[in-house]
């Protein structure tokens, strides 16, 4: 009966592709570079033409960081350019600040995303630039060993949250509201160390320091003044809309660079204060002004029937706003959100100008100030070109996470 | 003249307050008139049908029923309490009218679970434990106990209006609103949600739906009433509406959707 080889069990015909993947590896590198890389005249032309010129790129920046260039610009200004005037002998504070904050990054990876191939290398380069910065010389050694355990503590805060159970319950709740408590409480938290129980006073906060406090001031304090005004901009009552936006197209309407002008001179003779608190105000009132109109645009967004219903189950305006409305509202402005972060985050550069504070590019510009280092300014511009950028693809990188994991039931 | 059908239920409506009463009700959207001069009663554990074309203001005119539209003249009384401008009497009447919507309209931002609580817990101030029991004994009434920890968007259509109407109930409602609950859904996950407005029905829930399902209304409905330009055209029973309609745009209507 059974003499119909096609029913023959033993048989197995791998589909194509699988077929395809067993073939050796430099096989299928040669027929990838054929189809992507030389498929016409043109391409292979256009590719050849982008390998020469990456090419002379990646030479130029290897050449320049390895051979051309100077770098005891910056490992011999490294407390200058990272903490300037920051008492020397505080610099527990400084470290205990990093050493939370790492934790903290590992604590909401943990809990509310995972840690892919990327991010370790990512980390891994970035822990390297670190390193090599702070044990160049020798003398640091110290710095390395608090920077490892600041590491260590980010990988072991992700190690033990992210072995907790992801099913909502009781423990879930518990586990997310604590760790959301600590983020909200961080910036309060940091401000305290860096500052309180003799610690330094706010006008010794400078360098790195000083960009890393205050652009999470401005946008945090953005943030605050940001949620009222965009409901203010939105209410029905003529007056309170009209201020708000009165408020938002003024802001808008003049460079961050005015308002410190602005910061410096007028609100001096207002506020008075510490220039670094003046500073602060600036930031976080022209934050506040883009980041409502992104809130304005997330509620605008927002189907209708969604306070339909709020209300339909018996809630009032403003559980409506708070419990159904603002959370989605917030959520659908993140993407604008993080990128004004991003930028506000670069502007804290602008305060140098302006301001008598001396963030890191301030702090840079003192370093060739002095005779021996004047040839080595584009090292030191350099690096701190690459500082900020590290900075920013971390906030974009837990941006995109944050996103991903809070899209759970996205429509 | 009521003579009661076989597939009605026999149930004395006569003797039954009247839970809405609505007197010469008009509604304008600018210059267009949706609701002109509309007068019903409804009675406690009465289900009305609300048929009607498109644009024909019967959406409306259940939305006014809880204020999600405002009406412009006349008076809508529910349950004794008067519809104005007072918010004590509006948080009233919400608690106690539930609404379903065509699109749904679940928190997607919320669990299965958190949808149901939320009112009862911020409006009812009912204790977590209890409010978490209340929900679990819905969602096993319409049908998807299993799904309490999913968010909306991993549900069917047809689960998710089963989860709005449990949403509706949770506030322990005496009347329930239905806008259309099964226009947005799939043909073969209309008959769940009809089924369970079935069960609703012979709860003994007032019940107001603007549907299209003729099947549904034929069976389950006590009155059917007829909206069309804004006004109200012609009420009956289902038995008086298929076999006897009167009015022309009732004829009309009927012919184009049967």
């Amino acid at each position: 009966m059974v003499d119909m080889p096609a029913q023959n069990p033993q048989r197995i015909v791998l589909p194509p592709h699988r077929e395809r993947a067993r073939r050796p590896r430099i096989v299928r590198l040669r027929e990838w570079a054929r189809r992507n890389l030389f498929n016409s005249r043109a391409g292979t032309f256009l590719t050849i033409i982008t390998a020469a010129i990456l090419a002379l790129i990646i030479y130029g920046v290897v050449y320049f960081v390895f051979v051309d260039a100077n770098w005891r610009v910056i490992t011999e200004n490294r407390w200058l350019l990272f903490a300037g005037g920051y008492p020397m002998d505080q610099e527990w504070r400084l470290w205990f600040s990093v050493m939370f904050v790492f934790l903290l990054i590992g604590l909401t990876y943990g809990t509310w995303a995972s840690l892919g191939r990327r991010d370790h290398l990512f980390i891994v380069l970035a822990s390297g630039f670190a390193i090599l910065l702070l044990a160049h010389g020798g003398a640091a050694i110290w710095s390395t060993i608090w920077y490892l355990i600041a590491v260590g503590l980010l990988y072991a805060g992700y190690a033990i949250t992210i072995r907790m159970p992801r099913e909502a319950g009781p423990g879930r709740t518990l586990q997310q509201r604590s760790v959301a408590g600590l983020l909200i409480a961080a910036l309060p938290i940091v401000l305290i160390v860096l500052l309180a129980f003799g610690g330094a006073r706010p006008r010794e906060l400078e360098g790195f320091v000083l960009n890393l406090v205050l652009a999470p001031v401005g946008i945090v304090g953005g943030l605050i003044i940001a949620i009222p005004l965009a409901l203010g901009r939105a209410s029905r009552m003529r007056a309170i809309s009209w201020t708000c936006t009165t408020y938002i197209e003024v802001v808008r309407g003049a460079p961050l660079l005015g308002w410190l002008f602005v910061a410096l001179f007028i609100l001096d003779d207002v506020i008075g204060g510490e220039l670094i608190v003046r500073a602060m105000v600036v930031l976080a009132v022209f934050t506040a002004a883009y980041m409502a109109e992104y809130i304005r645009g997330a509620l605008q967004a927002l189907p209708h029937g969604q306070s339909e219903a709020a209300h339909a189950v018996g809630l009032n305006q403003f559980q409506s706003m708070q419990l159904i409305v603002m959370p989605q509202a917030l959520r659908i402005s993140i993407p604008p959100m993080v990128g004004q972060a991003i930028s506000i985050w670069k502007d804290t550069t602008l305060v140098t100008v302006i301001l008598p504070l001396r963030e890191l590019k301030g702090n840079a510009d003192s370093a060739i100030a002095q005779f021996e280092f004047t040839p080595d300014r584009i090292e030191a511009y350099v690096f701190v070109a690459v500082v900020f950028w590290v900075v920013a693809f971390i906030m974009s990188r837990i941006s995109q996470r944050v996103e991903g994991s809070l899209g759970i039931g996205e429509r | 003249m009521t003579t009661e059908t076989e597939a009605t239920p026999t149930r004395d409506l006569e003797s039954m307050e009247d839970i809405i009463i609505a007197e010469n009700v008009d509604k304008w959207f600018g210059d267009f008139q949706a609701l002109d001069n509309i007068s019903m009663r409804i009675k406690e554990h009465e289900i009305v049908v609300v048929l009607g074309p498109s644009g024909s203001g019967k959406s409306t005119f259940i939305r006014c029923l809880n204020r999600l539209e405002e009406h412009d003249a006349g008076r809508i009384v529910i349950d004794g309490i008067e519809m104005n401008d007072d918010v004590r009497n509006l948080n009233a009447i919400r608690s106690e009218v539930g609404m379903v919507f065509q699109q749904f309209n679940l928190f997607p931002h919320l669990s299965v679970m958190n949808n149901i609580t939320l009112g009862p817990r911020k409006v009812r101030r009912m204790p977590k434990l209890d409010a978490d029991a209340l929900a679990m004994q819905l969602l096993e009434r319409v049908g998807i106990p299993e799904q309490a920890e999913k968010y909306p968007a991993q549900l069917s259509g047809g689960q998710q209006q089963r989860v709005a109407i449990a949403r509706a109930l949770a506030m322990q409602p005496k009347i329930m609103l239905f806008d259309e609950p099964t226009s947005a859904l799939d043909p073969e996950m209309i008959k769940e949600v009809l089924d369970v407005m079935q069960e609703l029905a012979r709860s003994g829930m007032t019940m107001i739906v603007v549907t299209h399902e003729m099947g549904f209304a034929r069976e389950v409905a006590d009155r059917l009433i007829f909206f069309d330009e804004g006004s109200l055209v012609e009420e009956g029973t289902p038995q008086h509406f298929f076999e006897n309609p009167q009015e022309d745009r009732t004829k009309l209507f009927l012919s184009q959707i049967l």
